[in-house]
């Protein structure tokens, strides 16, 4: 349970866990997050533990009697970690990016500030535009449609917001989940509007899953979204997009990028909003950029909010689940981590002359794409024709056989039916 | 029954360390009902040599990533890996690539 | 009686036992031996020449080390290291196909001291090594870590690089140098032996403070990294170096990729892992085996006899949560063994970095960071990591400019409470040592009399330097060299706001 360095914390921990947990009034923080735990994730518990623990420990060797006795657990008992911004209230929590320990009122506060610090130091937003906030109704969307709401009255912003959401058409989760946006659209007050694949596509991911296997269908259900919540900000006339991107997100996928060599990608991806590419291409922006997953889930806990905590039923990107486990772990090591790879990510400077791909349009939808037809019109060719495997992989030379409907060879066609790719 | 194998084992790069330093051991595999593979003689050196921290010299059934072995004086990905059945008078050389060791 | 009859017989059935069914990619005849990258199999013979190549190729390809020029090769005893020495003798042998022109030199830093090895230990090491290197011939300097402390300044200053030199300039100097006697260099001189200089042990005292003040693992090593590059350069300048060579392998430069990434030092990339390294100007550093993974090293060593020598350090034996270092490494490793081609794809995210320093000669000094020598990255922009780091700090602390706001969200705090700030306080006035590390940045504890010092070395360190320092508990012991150096700046800094008014042509300021 304990990942301390100190060999000394590793001997005290069971005891100064069992003091914790059996003290009475002091642990209320810490019985509300077991509760909270058992409905999400396992690491908040560490987490949590450990910095309580982390704030025990470093009281006890600082002390001049530096055994652990049993009356200097008394002593934490008593004397509970003080928020460091109010210097009044106690603690309920440790901020990962910088290690204050903060209230629960002052952490509200410092939240809020800082995603509004972000908007206006980044300018994401004009008076008067209408943003469109991509709401899945997870954590991260959820947190971002309450803040950005609140923000928006707070500082006058005089943005018009609405709630945009895509329905991948996945039973047992995207249904779930989008009962919970339909809340949160009354809760906040905002208009909904929800576009699903089987509209734009005539494919719902229950059928691409029955096609492919689970094996790419990340690929699909991704290069779907992308178009998806571009169509329905145009039916809903959205001048912006904001998502629910978080500081662990934009940190994952900078390694993730590393991982793949994407050079390209690996340039684009910690830019805050994309300029826009053209038509049918709506601007997007992550106000959450650089608030961290922990806090966001925090934020959310202690506010109480709505929202739906379901993993995905089909299985996520394996070799992404490597990045994120390193991504974790690095954080354990040293919380601001997360932090630290974006800075990179912002700072990379990339050698003149490296090759980078050229934005053009779809010849068929005309979406942004750099080929002749844009990854979402292949993936459907491909789904359409039977021939699923089309979309993964380099099949570029296809791709005016496709356009000028041409038929495949036999040997073409068999290379990529075969789904056990 | 197959009878006792007699090999020659060397640890390097580091990983000697997790043998009391000693690089190079001449050991007699006790004779078995069937012959003895790579894998068993993981299980044999995790349970006769090894004298620390199990976990930086094996994972799961087969060495750690970053350590390299060698059986014959060649690639042991040559040799089948697990699979290799080993002779009386092998060779088994493990060479840690790792920073620490 | 029969044992001898069974060695023989032995011996004979294993040659015959089909041990390796594959045979080699290259000569297509003999049994292949190594397996690298996918599926290429080579045979002991091949294997050989296809590294001994590869030596060659990466040094003729960049055109960097020019012929006649004196090459500091860093050798710490480790398979790469070692390996790049075998390489560079082999080079320089009289029968060389491509014979290398440079005159090589030795150096190893002796970091016992700082890992807390024994004096013994220390000295076994050494009279190993010393061993190998003087069967080279080459002139060698054994620097025990501790010199660190008695470094001069201007280490920590870049130095006017030598005069550019176009790229026709090198094929000139190669053909200058055939025509000229070149068997002069070719024949091993003799070198005076360099004895090792004895290490006091109030030095090695010293040092180990230093090196314990960083209460991370992770900071602990960034900080020997940086004390150790110091220590090589220093060298190569006052022995007349001009080049220095480190091993860094393949695997390495992509662990170091990733480690760099998630240390923050993303815009010192190029540097930390390209093939060559001209933040200090007039020492170059070259890394000439990045393009072999550690398995070919390890194969080659073994199987050529190139001699190394294991030295733990800080992290052996450590789990691979101990330090950032070490946890990237394992990833790494853990990656490849599943997907082989990560090592190398990570390896060629490197080839596309950018490579120079970004205004590298003309940069002022200010302008670079205090320990690593990279150009600062600390520039406040909007909108990024960094500024969003300082708003959290801001916001975290006890600012008056916070509490506006505040007062509506929480409810007024009962006067009870006040009473409790007493603990928060009671763990600073003990003044522990980890005080610092457990409220890390923390701004309500630790205000003593260090924290200002702090705050104004921070201003002169890049981001990811400034992480080692929030790591260590007491700035003071740094070597002498870096706190002058450190003072020097602060003092120019200081005197050019104070005239800055008066200065007519300074972008930065006027506007």
């Amino acid at each position: 349970m304990c990942t301390f360095q100190p060999p000394t914390a590793r001997l005290c921990c069971r005891r100064v866990s069992h003091a914790l947990f059996s003290g009475e009034e002091e642990l209320t923080v810490h019985d509300e997050t077991t509760c909270y735990l058992t409905q999400s994730c396992k690491t908040y518990l560490v987490y949590v533990r450990k910095v309580i623990f982390y704030q025990y420990f470093s009281s006890c060797i600082s002390s001049p009697h530096s055994q652990f006795r049993p009356r200097f657990i008394g002593n934490f008992v008593k004397m509970p970690v003080l928020c460091s911004s109010c210097t009044e209230k106690r603690a309920v929590l440790k901020r990962p990016k910088t290690g204050h320990s903060l209230c629960k009122g002052c952490f509200f506060w410092a939240f809020e500030e800082e995603v509004h610090q972000t908007i206006v130091a980044a300018k994401l937003f004009k008076p008067g535009e209408i943003v469109g906030i991509a709401a899945s109704g997870g954590k991260d969307s959820t947190v971002l449609a309450h803040v950005m709401k609140l923000l928006n009255e707070r500082y006058n912003y005089g943005l018009e917001l609405m709630l945009l959401s895509v329905d991948e058409g996945i039973t047992g989760y995207r249904d779930d989940s989008l009962e919970t946006v339909k809340r949160n659209q009354q809760q906040y007050e905002l208009p909904l509007k929800i576009v699903s694949y089987e509209e734009l596509y005539g494919w719902t991911m229950d059928a691409i899953v029955k096609q492919v296997g689970l094996k790419n269908n990340c690929t699909f259900c991704g290069v779907f979204r992308r178009q998806a919540l571009d169509r329905g900000a145009i039916m809903l006339k959205v001048d912006k997009i904001c998502t629910g991107h978080n500081a662990d997100d934009v940190a994952e996928t900078v390694l993730m990028n590393v991982l793949r060599g994407d050079i390209a990608r690996l340039r684009r991806c910690t830019a805050i909003s994309t300029a826009s590419e053209g038509e049918g291409v709506v601007p997007r922006c992550k106000p959450l950029k650089y608030a961290y997953e922990k806090e966001i889930v925090l934020y959310a806990y202690f506010k109480k909010l709505d929202y739906f905590s379901t993993e995905c039923i089909y299985s996520p990107n394996a070799y992404r689940g490597y990045a994120r486990t390193f991504l974790k772990d690095l954080e354990s090591v040293r919380p601001s981590s997360i932090i630290d790879i974006i800075h990179s990510g912002e700072n990379l400077s990339v050698r003149e002359g490296v090759k980078m791909p050229v934005q053009g349009t779809c010849n068929r939808c005309g979406y942004i794409s750099s080929q002749a037809l844009c990854k979402s019109c292949v993936l459907l060719e491909g789904l359409n024709r039977g021939l699923p495997k089309l979309g993964i992989g380099k099949h570029h030379r296809l791709h005016d056989k496709i356009l000028s409907q041409q038929p495949l060879t036999e040997k073409e066609e068999r290379k990529l039916k075969s789904v056990d790719f | 029954m197959a009878a006792p194998v007699a090999i020659h084992l060397e640890f390097g790069g580091g990983a000697e360390l997790l043998f009391n330093g000693v690089k190079e051991h001449h050991v007699t595999l006790p004779s078995q009902s069937e012959p003895w593979d790579m894998k068993q003689l993981l299980v044999w050196i995790q349970r006769n040599l090894l004298k620390e921290r199990p976990e930086l010299f094996v994972q799961g059934d087969s060495v750690r990533p970053g350590i390299l072995v060698l059986i014959n004086d060649a690639d042991w990905e040559l040799m089948g890996e697990l699979d290799y059945q080993l002779q009386d008078q092998d060779n088994v050389v493990f060479i840690s690539t790792l920073h620490g060791g | 009686m029969c044992q001898v009859d069974e060695d023989y017989h032995d011996g004979l059935e294993r040659a015959e036992v089909p041990s390796v069914s594959k045979k080699c990619v290259k000569c297509k005849e003999a049994s292949a031996a190594v397996v690298i990258r996918a599926g290429d199999t080579y045979c002991r013979g091949c294997f050989k020449e296809y590294f001994i190549h590869k030596f060659r190729a990466m040094l003729g390809k960049n055109r960097i080390i020019f012929p006649g020029e004196k090459v500091l090769l860093a050798v710490s005893g480790g398979s790469s290291s070692s390996s790049m020495l075998s390489q560079v003798q082999e080079g320089l042998s009289q029968n060389a196909h491509k014979k290398l022109r440079f005159l090589p030199g030795i150096v190893y830093i002796d970091e016992g001291g700082a890992v807390g090895q024994s004096v013994e230990e220390r000295r076994r090491t050494v009279a190993e090594l010393q061993a190998v290197f003087k069967a080279t011939g080459f002139p060698f300097h054994m620097v025990p870590l501790e010199q660190v402390l008695d470094l001069p300044s201007s280490v920590v200053v870049t130095a006017p690089a030598a005069s550019e030199q176009p790229a026709s300039a090198y094929k000139a100097a190669v053909d200058h140098f055939i025509q000229s006697d070149s068997s002069s260099c070719s024949t091993p001189q003799d070198h005076e032996q360099t004895s090792v200089p004895e290490v006091q042990e109030s030095h090695t005292q010293l040092l180990q403070q230093l090196v314990g003040s960083a209460q991370t693992l992770t900071a602990r090593q960034d900080l020997l990294n940086t004390l150790r590059h110091h220590l090589l350069v220093h060298t190569a300048r006052t022995e007349g170096y001009s080049k220095l060579m480190l091993g860094d392998n393949c695997t390495r430069v992509a662990v170091k990729l990733l480690t760099s990434i998630s240390l923050g030092r993303g815009a010192q990339l190029a540097q930390d892992t390209g093939f060559s390294d001209s933040r200090y100007g007039d020492i170059i550093l070259v890394r000439p085996m990045r393009d072999y993974s550690a398995k070919e090293i390890a194969y080659y060593n073994h199987m050529f006899r190139v001699p190394s020598v294991f030295i733990p350090g800080g992290d052996t034996k450590t789990t691979d949560k101990a330090s950032i270092q070490r946890l990237t490494e394992s990833f790494v490793t853990k990656l490849q063994a599943d997907f082989p081609s990560t090592v190398s794809t990570i390896y060629r995210t490197s080839e596309k970095l950018q490579t120079a320093c970004r205004k590298s000669s003309t940069a002022d000094q200010a302008d670079r960071c205090l320990l690593c020598m990279c150009a600062l990255d600390t520039a406040v922009e909007n909108a990024s990591a960094f500024q969003a780091t300082l708003t959290s700090e801001q916001l975290s602390q006890n600012k008056p400019s916070g509490a506006t706001g505040t007062e509506t969200l929480r409810p007024n705090p009962a006067p009870v409470e006040q009473e409790s700030t007493a603990p928060s306080g009671q763990c600073c006035s003990s003044g522990g040592e980890d005080c610092g590390r457990a409220e890390r940045g923390g701004g309500g504890c630790c205000s003593s009399a260090k924290e200002p010092e702090r705050t104004d070395l921070k201003s002169l360190l890049c981001y990811s330097c400034q992480l080692t320092i929030k790591d260590m508990s007491s700035l003071e012991r740094l070597p002498q060299y870096i706190l002058s150096e450190a003072q020097r700046r602060q003092r120019r800094s200081q005197m050019r706001e104070e005239i800055s008014e008066f200065l007519l042509d300074d972008g930065d300021e006027g506007s």
